[in-house]
Formats: C-alpha cells, sequence, structure tokens
C-alpha cells in the first residue's frame, strides 16, 4: 500500500478537438481524458486508475472561452475554467447562480485550472471508492458505504441502488436549474443533451456518472436565455467554508411576477449520485405567491420520500432548510 | 520591570529564509549519488506477515536495496517498531525499498508479494473491555504509559455486569488501570446542590504537521548524518543514535527548520532512522519522502476519550467534588498518558476540595498516538467546560461568574499530591479578558436572533504544566566581542530558539547586533537541553540560558578583578565592558576579556568545566574550548512546585440554526505566560492555538469502519483543518505579563492552553447558541448542529468512536 | 502484493503495472541514448539523483510529447528532461533544486506548492511540467531582486512576524502577489478568500493577513 508515485504513462498534447477524439478512440480503455487534472491525478498518484495513454485536452483553445449565443443564451466552453466562468461580467449578470457555484468549488488555486467540463464530469467521492476498495463502481461486486455500519455520512437520500454515492459537483444543479445542454463530441460523432439527462445514476450505469462514453468529450456547455436574469438562489453548505464538498447544495431559477411564483427550476447537489431536480417543489410553488408560507411548504415536499442512511439523516433538514431558503431568501 | 531585550520584538534569524525559500527543511537537502526510499505500508488493520516475495522488486533495475523489519533494531514492546513483521493499524511500515527514483521504488513496492494472516481488530476501547471483545494486540489490550517507569501492557476485561449496569449513554466504570483521590468524594456529591453526572467522548485526531516526516541520511568517516524534521535538537540525539544502532558520539544531526510538529515530534521517532539503516545498507546516501497520507498513518495523533465526570456544586456554584473517569484510546503502541492529564487538569482548574480520577488506556488499530498540543489537558477542557456552563445554567449563575469562583489564585493545588504551582495568574487573565472583550454586555446577547442566526457568547479557560528544570547553557563571548549562544532548541516555528537566547543577552548586556544564535546542527556544539513540547521551554530555557549567562558573567568580573584588581563583586557591566563601579573608566571590553579568558585557560574559557553538566554539553564545552570567555551550567536554581501556563477564552459567535453554519464574530484570549518576553510571538501563539483549537472543536476527527478497520479521512482534505475561512478575521490577545518567581526574568510557556482556550470558547458557545444543549462531544461537526437544532437524535450512538 | 486469506479482498490489491508498450524497439534505443546522452552533457541542472529516473524503460509512442522541456521561470529559460507524468512541484524540488516550494500534501488539499503560472497562482503539485511549457512560471525564489531587496510582501512577513514554522510560507506568499498583481488595495475580507487555498496548521492566519494588508499599503 502507499502508492504516492504516479505509474508512467505517455502524454499527448492535441492541439485540435479531432486529434484529441482520434487519440482517445485509438487507445480505447487505456485512454484518459485529462483536462484540470484536479480529480484525474488522486486517482493516478494512489495508483487506483492507471491509464497508459493520457491525452492532455487544455491545449484545445476552441474549447475554452465564453461567448453569447444569437438568442440571448450564452456558450460555455467545457474547457473554460471555474475562476473564469466566477469573474465573467455575462454570467454574474445574467446567470448568478452558476458565477456563485464555480465560485465555491474547492479553492482559488484548483478553480483556476479546474474547468467546468472536469467539475460537472468529476467522479464520485465516496471515501470508500477514493480509498481504492473494489466496489461495484470500480467494477467489484459490493458496496462498502451501504453496510450496516458503514460510515455514510456524505452519501444518498434517494437513488441508492448498490450505490449510494452522491454528486459532487457544485455546478451541476446550476446547469440544471437552468436548463443546460451539453454538447458532446465523440468518435460517432456529436450529440446535445440536456443538464437533468447528462448525469446518470447507478441504476443506468454504476461505474459512470455521466452519459459520457468511453472516447467522448464534452466541448461545451450551452445555456439559453430561459432563466437569464431570473430571481436566483445558491447555496452551499460544507464542513470548511473551503475546499470540502457539499453536504447539501441548493440551485434554483424562479420568475417572480405580481409577487407569486410564475415559474422555476430548482436542483438540489449531494443527495442524490445525480443533481436532484426537485420538480415536487416547482410544482407545489409554481403560481404560489413569494412567501414564508409557500417557502416552509416547499421545503417539507422536498424530502418526501428520503432514504436516509446510518448517518446522513442530518441532511433531511438541511435541504428542507435551503429549499426553504430558496423560495423565502432569493 | 523594564528590560533591554526581553518584551521587545526582534527579527528572528531564520524568518528570512522562510520568506524566499531559502530556509531547508528535511527533503529539501540534496548530496550527490541520493537514491530514493519509499515505505511499503500495511494495508490490514492486524496482521501477521507470513511470507514476503521481493524477488520480482530486487530483479527490477534501478531498485539499490530492500529493509525488513530483521534488518533495523526491535524495539521493545509497546514502543513503536521501526519495521514490522505484525503491523497494528493500517499503514504501519513493514518495509522500506531504496531505489533510483521514486516511481522505481514504487513500481518495486507494487510488485512486492507478502502474505498476511489476518488478525482481530478493534476500533473502539469499549468494545475491547468487554469481555470476550476483540484486542487490538496478542500480548494484551490495555497499556500503562504513564512516564513513572517504562510502559507495560497487560490484558484486562471489564465483566459485563459493568456494562449493563449503566444506562445507555453513560460510561460503564469497570475496574480502572490506574487511580488516585484525595478529600470526601461522597460527602462532597451528598452535599451538593447539584450533581451532574455526565459521559462524553472526544475524538482522535491527526497533527498533520504542515511538514510530512521526511528524512534524508548518509555515512561519512564513521559518522551518520541525518537531516531530520523533528521540533528539538539536543533531545532528539540519544533516542536517534539508539535507533540507528550508534553512540551519540557519531550522529551529526541536523534539524534547522522543522514545518510543524504539535508533539508529534517532540523527540525521535522510529520511522526517521530508516535513510540511515538503508544508507548503510546500499552505501549511498538515501532520501525518504513522506507523503501526506504517511504522515496521517505515521505522524501520530492525538488519543481519544471516553470519559464520564461527576461534578458537585454548592447553591453558589461551588464545586464541591469531582469523580473523573477516562477511558483512552491508545492506538496500537505506546501512546501517551493523556489520560491522567484529564485528572491533572479538572483538580488545577477547578480546585476540587475533594476529587478522584481514574483513567485506563486501551489500545486500538488505528494510528500511533503521541502527545498533541495539551494531551489529555485539551481534550479535557474541552468536554468539561461545557459542563460547567451547563451548571452554570442550571443555578443560575453566571457562567464567568462560576469559573471566578472556582479558578485558581495564588494557592493553587492540583493533582494526585495537591502540589503546588510556582504562579497562577489565571484569575487576572479572566479579569482582563472579560474587559477587554466586554463580557458583562455581551452575555447579554446569548441567544439573541437575527434571522436564522442566534447568538452565543461563552468563557473558556485552559491550563497546562509550563516548565523544566536541571537542563544545561552555555554562552561564548569571542575576542571579537560578540556574544555566542549555544541553544540546543529545536525550531518548530516559535521563535522560541532566539526569544530565550535573548534571555544570555539580557544578563549580559549585550546589543542583540553582536548576537548570535547557534542551533539546528549537532556540529555547532550545542548543549544537553529537553525538547521543545509541553509548553516548556520559556521557563526552562530562561533558566538555563540565565545560568550559563550569569556564569560567563562571573566569569568577566573575575577575570576583571585579576588584571585590574579589587574583588568581582567591585565590577559591573555595560556597552559591552565590564569596569570597576567606584571608576568606570577601569575596565576591559568584553572582547578584550574574551581574549585574557583564552590567555588564563582553565575555567575561564572552558578547559575546565563543572561536574554536574551532562556529557552531550561536556563534549560540546570541550570543542568550544579557547575561543573566548565560555559560560556553561547546569541549572540547579530552586524549584519547588509546578511551572503552570493558564489561559482565558472569550468568544461570541453567529449559528444559523437552519445550515448548522456559524461564524466566529469575536475571539479574545488572554495569557498567564509570565513574563512576556516575544510580544509579537506570544500574539502569534495565542491566535495560532485558537485556530488549532477551532478546529478541535467543530471539523477534525478520526473515522475508522468498525466492519473492516478502513481509515476515513487519511490525507488533509479528509482531517479537515481550519482555513482562512473558517477562523474570525481578526483576533484579539493580551497577556498578564506578571512575573513567575521561579524563573530568571520570570518567563513561562504558552504553547499548549492557547489551544484548550480556543476549543472550549467554540464549543461552549455553540451550546450557548442552542440555547444550552450539550453535546458532550468534540468535534461538534455541522451534521450535529443541524440534527440539534431540529430535534433530531444525533446519528451516532453517545459512546461511539471513530465515527461519522 | 496480495493478501490471499483476507477478508473478501477488501483491501485494495494492486494491479502491476501495465507498463507502456515495448514495441518500437530501434526508435526508442535510439531516443534512450539521446536522453542519457544530453542527461551526461549536464543540461539537467539538478546535480542531485534525479526524482524521476531515466533507467526505466519509457517508450514515446508516435505523438507522444517529448520529454525535453524549455521552461521559464523566475525569468530564466531553463531546458529540464521531464517525463510526461512529472509534476512541476517534483520537477522544480528535484530537477531545478528550487526547493522553496514545498510539498505538503501532493493532493492540491493544502497550497504549501503554490506557484505563479502566468501570475495566476496554481499548485504545481497538481499540474504536469508538460502542461506548462512556454508559460512564466514564478517561484518563491523569484520574487527578491537580483540585489537582494525583497518583495513587499516578503518584508511585510518579517516585519509582521507573518510565518511561524515557515513551512506553508512561501506558497501563502505566492497566492499573495498573484492577488496584489490583480488587486493593489484588496480588503482584509478579499485577502482572506484570495488565500483561502493556503492551509496554515501553525493557524497564523492573523498574521498573514496583517502581513498582506501590510504589503498592499506599502507597495
Amino acid at each position: 500500500m502507499s502508492k504516492d508515485m504516479m505509474a508512467g504513462f505517455e502524454l499527448f498534447q492535441p492541439d485540435t478537438l479531432q486529434g484529441a477524439v482520434d487519440l482517445l478512440a485509438r487507445y480505447g480503455d487505456e485512454a484518459w481524458a485529462l483536462a484540470g487534472g484536479n480529480d484525474s491525478f488522486d486517482w493516478f498518484k494512489d495508483r487506483v486508475k492507471r491509464p497508459s495513454y493520457v491525452v492532455d485536452l487544455t491545449g484545445l483553445t476552441e474549447l475554452n472561452g465564453i461567448r453569447e449565443m444569437a438568442d440571448g443564451g450564452v456558450e460555455i466552453g467545457a474547457l473554460t475554467t471555474l475562476t473564469e466562468i466566477e469573474n465573467n461580467s455575462l454570467i454574474q449578470g445574467r446567470y448568478s447562480i452558476l458565477a456563485d457555484a464555480a465560485g465555491r468549488v474547492a479553492s482559488p488555486q484548483i478553480r483556476n485550472t479546474g474547468t467546468i467540463g472536469g467539475n460537472l464530469a468529476q467522479d464520485a467521492r465516496c471515501w470508500y471508492y477514493r480509498y481504492g476498495v473494489d466496489c461495484y463502481r470500480a467494477g467489484g461486486d459490493t458496496c462498502y458505504a451501504d453496510t450496516p455500519e458503514g460510515q455514510n455520512r456524505e452519501h444518498c437520500l434517494w437513488g441508492a441502488n448498490r450505490c449510494v454515492a452522491v454528486s459532487p459537483s457544485d455546478t451541476a444543479p446550476a446547469m440544471v436549474a437552468l436548463d443546460a445542454r451539453m454538447h458532446i463530441v465523440g468518435p460517432d460523432g456529436e450529440r446535445e443533451v440536456a443538464a437533468e439527462d447528462f448525469f446518470i445514476g447507478p441504476d443506468i450505469d454504476i461505474e459512470r456518472m455521466t452519459v459520457l462514453e468511453p472516447g467522448e468529450v464534452l466541448t461545451a456547455i450551452r445555456i439559453p436565455a430561459d432563466w437569464a436574469g431570473s430571481t436566483f438562489y445558491f447555496e452551499k453548505v460544507a464542513d470548511r467554508n473551503t475546499w470540502d464538498f457539499a453536504l447539501v447544495s441548493i440551485a434554483a431559477a424562479m420568475v417572480v411576477e405580481g409577487g407569486n411564483i410564475s415559474r422555476i427550476r430548482m436542483a438540489a447537489g449531494a443527495v442524490e449520485c445525480v443533481p436532484r431536480r426537485l420538480s415536487v417543489v416547482e410544482q407545489v410553488v409554481t403560481g404560489q405567491p413569494k412567501n414564508e408560507a409557500t417557502a416552509n411548504l416547499a421545503g417539507q415536499s422536498s424530502v418526501r420520500g428520503a432514504t436516509p442512511l446510518n448517518f446522513n439523516h442530518f441532511k433531511i433538514p438541511l435541504l428542507q432548510n435551503l429549499v426553504t431558503r430558496a423560495i423565502r431568501d432569493a | 520591570m523594564a528590560y533591554k531585550l526581553i518584551g521587545s520584538n526582534f527579527v528572528p534569524p531564520d524568518i528570512r529564509g522562510k520568506v524566499t525559500g531559502s530556509a531547508k527543511y528535511a527533503e529539501d537537502f540534496r548530496v550527490d549519488n541520493m537514491a530514493y526510499c519509499r515505505l511499503l505500508l500495511s494495508p490490514i488493520p492486524h496482521a501477521r506477515v507470513r511470507s514476503i516475495d521481493t524477488s520480482r522488486a530486487e530483479a527490477m533495475p534501478g531498485v539499490l536495496g530492500i529493509l525488513t523489519a530483521e534488518d533495523v533494531p526491535a524495539q521493545p514492546a509497546p514502543a513503536d517498531p521501526i519495521l514490522t513483521n505484525e503491523p497494528m493499524f493500517i499503514g504501519q511500515p513493514i518495509l522500506a525499498v531504496a531505489a533510483v527514483d521514486e516511481t522505481t521504488a514504487h513500481d518495486a513496492i507494487d510488485a512486492i508479494e507478502i502474505d498476511y494472516e489476518p488478525l482481530p481488530f478493534c476500533v473502539d476501547p469499549l468494545e475491547s473491555l468487554f469481555p470476550g471483545g476483540d484486542d487490538a494486540r496478542t500480548d494484551g489490550n490495555v497499556v500503562d504509559n504513564r512516564l513513572t517507569g517504562p510502559p507495560s501492557i497487560r490484558q484486562m476485561k471489564w465483566g459485563a455486569a459493568d456494562f449493563a449496569a449503566v444506562n445507555e449513554g453513560q460510561l460503564p466504570t469497570g475496574e480502572p488501570a490506574a487511580e488516585w483521590s484525595y478529600g470526601d468524594i461522597d460527602a462532597g456529591f451528598e452535599n451538593a446542590a447539584l450533581v451532574l453526572d455526565e459521559s462524553f467522548v472526544t475524538a482522535g485526531m491527526s497533527h498533520h504537521s504542515m511538514e510530512p516526516r521526511s528524512a534524508m541520511a548518509y555515512w561519512q568517516n564513521g559518522k551518520c548524518f541525518v537531516f531530520g524534521s523533528t521540533q528539538s535538537q539536543s533531545f532528539v540525539i540519544p533516542d536517534l543514535a539508539n535507533y540507528i544502532g550508534i553512540t551519540p558520539q557519531e550522529l551529526v544531526y541536523v534539524a534547522e527548520t522543522c514545518g510543524g510538529g504539535f508533539g508529534s515530534k517532540g523527540s525521535a521517532y522510529p520511522v526517521m532512522s530508516i535513510p540511515a539503516h538503508m544508507s548503510k545498507k546500499i552505501g549511498q546516501p538515501v532520501m525518504m519522502r513522506i507523503s501526506r497520507a504517511e504522515e496521517y498513518y505515521l505522524g501520530f495523533a492525538r488519543t481519544g476519550f471516553q470519559g464520564r465526570i461527576r461534578l458537585g456544586f454548592a447553591a453558589d456554584g461551588r464545586i464541591t467534588a469531582a469523580d473523573v473517569y477516562i477511558v483512552q484510546e491508545n492506538g496500537a503502541t505506546v501512546g501517551f498518558p493523556d489520560w491522567p492529564s484529564a485528572g491533572e487538569t479538572v483538580s488545577i482548574l477547578y480546585q476540587p476540595p475533594a476529587m478522584r480520577w481514574r483513567g485506563i488506556a486501551v489500545q486500538t488499530n488505528t494510528p500511533p498516538r503521541s502527545a498533541q498540543r495539551g494531551p489529555g489537558h485539551n481534550q479535557t477542557v474541552s468536554a468539561v467546560e461545557p459542563l460547567i456552563d451547563k451548571a452554570a445554567r442550571a443555578l443560575g449563575i453566571d457562567r464567568y461568574e462560576m469559573r471566578r469562583i472556582n479558578a485558581p489564585g495564588r494557592e493553587a493545588r492540583f493533582g494526585e499530591n495537591q502540589a503546588p504551582v510556582t504562579s497562577c495568574y489565571l484569575q487576572e487573565a479572566m479579569a482582563k479578558g472579560a474587559a477587554a472583550f466586554d463580557w458583562e454586555n455581551k452575555r447579554a446577547l446569548s441567544g439573541q436572533r437575527n434571522g436564522s442566526k442566534v447568538t452565543g457568547v461563552a468563557v473558556s479557560q485552559a491550563f497546562h504544566p509550563a516548565g523544566f528544570a536541571g537542563f544545561d547553557g552555555i554562552v561564548r563571548l569571542t575576542p571579537q566581542g560578540q556574544l555566542h549562544v549555544h541553544t540546543g532548541i529545536g525550531n518548530l516555528g516559535t521563535y522560541s530558539h532566539t526569544g530565550t537566547s535573548r534571555i544570555a543577552a539580557e544578563v549580559l548586556n549585550c546589543d542583540w547586533e553582536n548576537c548570535v544564535v547557534e542551533r539546528g546542527d549537532t556540529r555547532k556544539n550545542l548543549p544537553w537541553n529537553i525538547g521543545q513540547f509541553g509548553s516548556n521551554t520559556s521557563f526552562t530555557m530562561a533558566r538555563t540560558n540565565y545560568v550559563a549567562a550569569m556564569d560567563a558573567l562571573s566569569k568577566l568580573k573575575e577575570i576583571a578583578s585579576i588584571d585590574l584588581g579589587g574583588e568581582p563583586d567591585d565590577y559591573d557591566i555595560g556597552e559591552h565592558r565590564v569596569f570597576a563601579k567606584a571608576d568606570p573608566a577601569r575596565g576591559l571590553t568584553y572582547a578584550e576579556a574574551a581574549q585574557r579568558a583564552i590567555e588564563l585557560g582553565g575555567k575561564f574559557d572552558g578547559h575546565e568545566l563543572p561536574d554536574d553538566i551532562n556529557p552531550m554539553t561536556r563534549e560540546s564545552a570541550t570543542a568550544l574550548a579557547g575561543t573566548g570567555i565560555i559560560g556553561v551550567a547546569r541549572d540547579n536554581l530552586p524549584i519547588t512546585g509546578q511551572p503552570a501556563a493558564f489561559v482565558a477564552g472569550f468568544i461570541q459567535i453567529e449559528l444559523d440554526i437552519e445550515t448548522g453554519k456559524f461564524d466566529i464574530i469575536d475571539y479574545l484570549a488572554v495569557a498567564d505566560c509570565g513574563t512576556v518576553i516575544h510580544p509579537q510571538g506570544l500574539a502569534t501563539q495565542i491566535k495560532g492555538g485558537g485556530v488549532m483549537g477551532f478546529g478541535m472543536a467543530t471539523l477534525e476527527r478520526h473515522i475508522y469502519d468498525p466492519q473492516n478497520g478502513l481509515p476515513g479521512t487519511v490525507g488533509l482534505y479528509q482531517a479537515k483543518p481550519a482555513s482562512y475561512l473558517d477562523v474570525p478575521e481578526t483576533m484579539r490577545t493580551d497577556a498578564v505579563d506578571e512575573p513567575d518567581p521561579q524563573s530568571p526574568l520570570g518567563t513561562k510557556g504558552i504553547g499548549e492552553p492557547v489551544m484548550g482556550a480556543g476549543s472550549a470558547a467554540l464549543i461552549c458557545a455553540i451550546s450557548d447558541a442552542l440555547g444550552g444543549h450539550y453535546f458532550n462531544r468534540v468535534p461538534i461537526t455541522t451534521d450535529q448542529i443541524v440534527n440539534a437544532a431540529a430535534g433530531r437524535d444525533q446519528s451516532h450512538g453517545p459512546l461511539q468512536v471513530n465515527t461519522a | 502484493m496480495t493478501d490471499k486469506d483476507s477478508k473478501d479482498g477488501i483491501y485494495p490489491e494492486p494491479q502491476f503495472d501495465r507498463g507502456p508498450i515495448a514495441d518500437i524497439a530501434s526508435a526508442r534505443a535510439s531516443r534512450r541514448q539521446f536522453i542519457k546522452g544530453v542527461i551526461a552533457s549536464g543540461v539537467v541542472a539538478s546535480s542531485a539523483g534525479l526524482m524521476y529516473g531515466c533507467s526505466r524503460e519509457e517508450v514515446a509512442a508516435s505523438g507522444g510529447v517529448e520529454r525535453m522541456l524549455r521552461l521559464t521561470i523566475n525569468g530564466e529559460t531553463r531546458t529540464v528532461d521531464v517525463l510526461p507524468n512529472e509534476t512541476l512541484a517534483m520537477t522544480l524540488r528535484y530537477k531545478l533544486n528550487l526547493t522553496g516550494t514545498k510539498l505538503g500534501c501532493d493532493r492540491g488539499e493544502c497550497g504549501a506548492c503554490t506557484v505563479l503560472i502566468d501570475d495566476v497562482s496554481t499548485y504545481s503539485c497538481s499540474t504536469l511540467t508538460h502542461m506548462v511549457r512556454g508559460r512564466s512560471i514564478t517561484t518563491i525564489e523569484g520574487l527578491e531582486s537580483a540585489d537582494g531587496t525583497l518583495h513587499p510582501v516578503q518584508q511585510a512577513m518579517i516585519d509582521e512576524l507573518g510565518p511561524q514554522c515557515g513551512f506553508c510560507t512561501p506558497g501563502q506568499i505566492l497566492s499573495a502577489v498573484a492577488l496584489l498583481k490583480s488587486n493593489p488595495s484588496p480588503t482584509r475580507d478579499e485577502v482572506r478568500h484570495a488565500l483561502s487555498g493556503n492551509l496554515c496548521r501553525c493557524g497564523a492566519y492573523d498574521h498573514y493577513l496583517n502581513s498582506v494588508m501590510r504589503a498592499a499599503e506599502m507597495a
């Protein structure tokens, strides 16, 4: 044990997207797509994941940048750093929950190299999984966290299906709340997937967190104008006020007209293996006045059906409170 | 008292290196032909190694050598081994591999096959005490590691009846491994208006010194050179030499800069000898880089407590009796005697007229324990200070007043023998803090609502023994007119090496520009000193440097009387001269006197030395003989009583009951550390200790899955030490600054109670914000606060340890 | 190593390194000789042993990165042999003998390894050296002037007794330098946030903040 030095690999630094896709296709399951590296290097240094071929995407300048689209929405290249998103005036002005979320990821240095694509596509942070055990997610045949005395404080309230890890991304709930669309390029061509469908749980594929197939690259995120300039609310609760992944997070986009909530999107992070779209809450509050009573009702409805594990029932009142705040304090 | 140097700030000689990156820590040293060594750590919490097959590793190009447990001196159980064939915690090193580079070393480690026989393991002391429960070791489960004699292990099981006799959440109190008592506790409880009977848990937490304990070693001309990471310097030598299997004279040890220790690098530790052994085996210098994960496994941790305390209170708040029981989670090896310090802490801070202490230290298959900043003392204040608040609430007494009534004063007594302390100004510290914090008005904010936020305010106190005696000092006045202070103490970041050396300069009335601090390398000819732990340095080294400087002073005067006539007492010093009081123009400069010392020889220039100095000091002084006036002495100053340091803490927080998150609005701590010798240094110690205390209070703990012994908090991320954003933007500090009468110039140490004050204050404030909800647990984490605010039970059992 | 009798293999079993494919023998041989020759000629600055040896079997599959890199560090261009899996922190510390940048965790969890890449604070432990070729790298060693005058942040840290043990100090300083370049008059809260990716186990945060605020005033 104690593997603290990356094993050797060959490194490629393509300067075109097609070049990157070709390399990933050529080397198949021995290849690894690398962006900022904040997720990858841990695996490599612990020698749990040992690709022979690493494809560095950071030279693909075409995948970097924030552009306004003709329809008033915005397109964000997947390699755009979290710092750039946090500080971008367009995002701050029109889609502030995404700027807020990006600004709460990890630490400043990580945000300086971490990319939005990497943050969205990141792997689960269940400590057993990260430790390197042979659980389902790692291709094995058991789960360590969902056991009689499993130390599962940070794990899920919904969607347990042999794996109880949660979606750790701070930006993912914001993307779901903004109805974002993910643009993907692979060996078989391009496709676009709604944010809500981009993230998958263990019921679909226990070894992946997103629909990205081997060899596919997330190239851009397109946010429509639908929620631009809405009333937004983002909050992340974590143990420490830097570095730490969320215990629970909430992202909400809401249009208030005449004191009533005419439409709303809300998603929670770190309560399920995917960002959890709170459709029930959306239904409950649509058409209702934006006030404390509605907020409390929203909170209460958000936790129905939650199935706590050994150590995470605190997430139930925490989620409830965050949902309440998202309506009340937005 | 106005001093020339003491009490003023200074630019420490090592700070420029720290801000330019030129200061060298162990892993920064480079020599030609250096090989790289990595460790193979146990993946299993407890096992016996049946066989090791290194053939594939040895065949790999670039692999230079492998060390196993047979190649290094065995350490007597229950001491930590250097390498082992019976690993007792995940992460214990079994063997070491040296190679031309680290990648090769790791590839070689991957290629080594080890056949393990798994053995029973345990991560909860109470499970081990239960009849039939698994033990962490095969040779026993309870260790006596009190420093009164060599440590011993035995097997102890409590009876099922002991466990059945208590309610859920109460600590069973079976047969202790040790106990003491004084006074009549039964009467004390009988006569009490209020009796609290509280069980509590304090978590084990890792030191996580910023610098992992890398080491580099090579052999040259019959000596072993080691570049290591320790808090101490001279104190390291005998144990390190022993680990390597050489005499102290054959060891050259360099530890000029240490990136933090907090008690985990107080002296030598086994793993730091591995490069020396490997270097000897392969005939090349060896660098052993310790990774952060390894620092978690090998870098020690604070012991955990499952405790129970009964406290009796009179109606006016005065404590009538205390009964303390500590079950200590001790890791798998010798650990540290935090458990008796718990009793000492209760006895001194609350001055109970009757008290009993009982305790037992139980092994678990978790990282080894050492002292950690206030070992035992700070777990105790973190757990017990909230209970003082609980009693205050129940009796309707102000919480500050509650402490004031019970806190020690001049006549403070502590421990089993109700021994005296050398000084105690805790009452003054509390009064000073209460005034500056405005306790009178701030306490009224307790419970005040601002939306979902509630204000909590609290006061806390902490204690630690703060000094030793009987160590040696060497100072040297050179013919160039400079004062060299040879100090055998380490550099863990407190600048005490310079702060306490200035005491010698003060005695000799030297300008600081003409002073040189010699430290950090045995080749600098350093005296035997105790290590930098236990908050001792400011007291111990004040005495040590004082006596050495006084010896130099007496030699100055004697030389003057020899050359210029009269008696030594006819002479005085000033402006780097020794001169006749009656005629100041008649005198010698220090430079001239130093030259005369060399000419006179004998005791003046170190050719004759006192009989009672340590052999290490003797060797160092002998090497310096003939270079000027040598002032060398053992601290034989009288000492009656225990030097003790105290801190009072005050805090205001705003807690959001919807999220469990809080902000610290104000934190102020006042130290009783005797005379303040380095104001900037003290301020940063008080604040830094506060920060570490906040982490202890609300963030840091070990987690182990009891089903398989897997560690859940390896690494800095999972350990969660407090960051900039988890502490207040500004903190306030002050000191009583009253001299301790048994320390020349009055200084005492302070490094540890500063952490306890911060931890206890924050825990008390959280309970206060929640309207008097007491967790009986350290740390109080976000989820616990959320559950409490929501009126839900906690997820963990009340006495569960190593748990999320 | 294996743990054949352990409970259902719950303890992680390492996989033996598959290694890069060794099938381009002649190309490999000539490349290895080239690299060894270059190193023997002293191009690599460090006289100490290498962290990443050249004795391993390394093949460059066609299209993979060239190992020799020109790096711009503290205004100087250095040519270094850098393996693909080598982090910037390791290159700085073990090939260029710039040991001011510290390894506190090697995981991006502490900030002790912070350097500036084009004036942006970055964890050098979490950056492959190959990813920063062509960029301007600033380490702690590059802050003082040639005549020994300290950068205002360094001087302020001395005046305010910023460091305690000093191990996190280079990283703190680089983060502060990056902040002051983009925000010369920050509030104390802005400084806190900018440095929030730098841990200090000694807890010297208050004095570090005092130092940076003083440096901002002085400059």
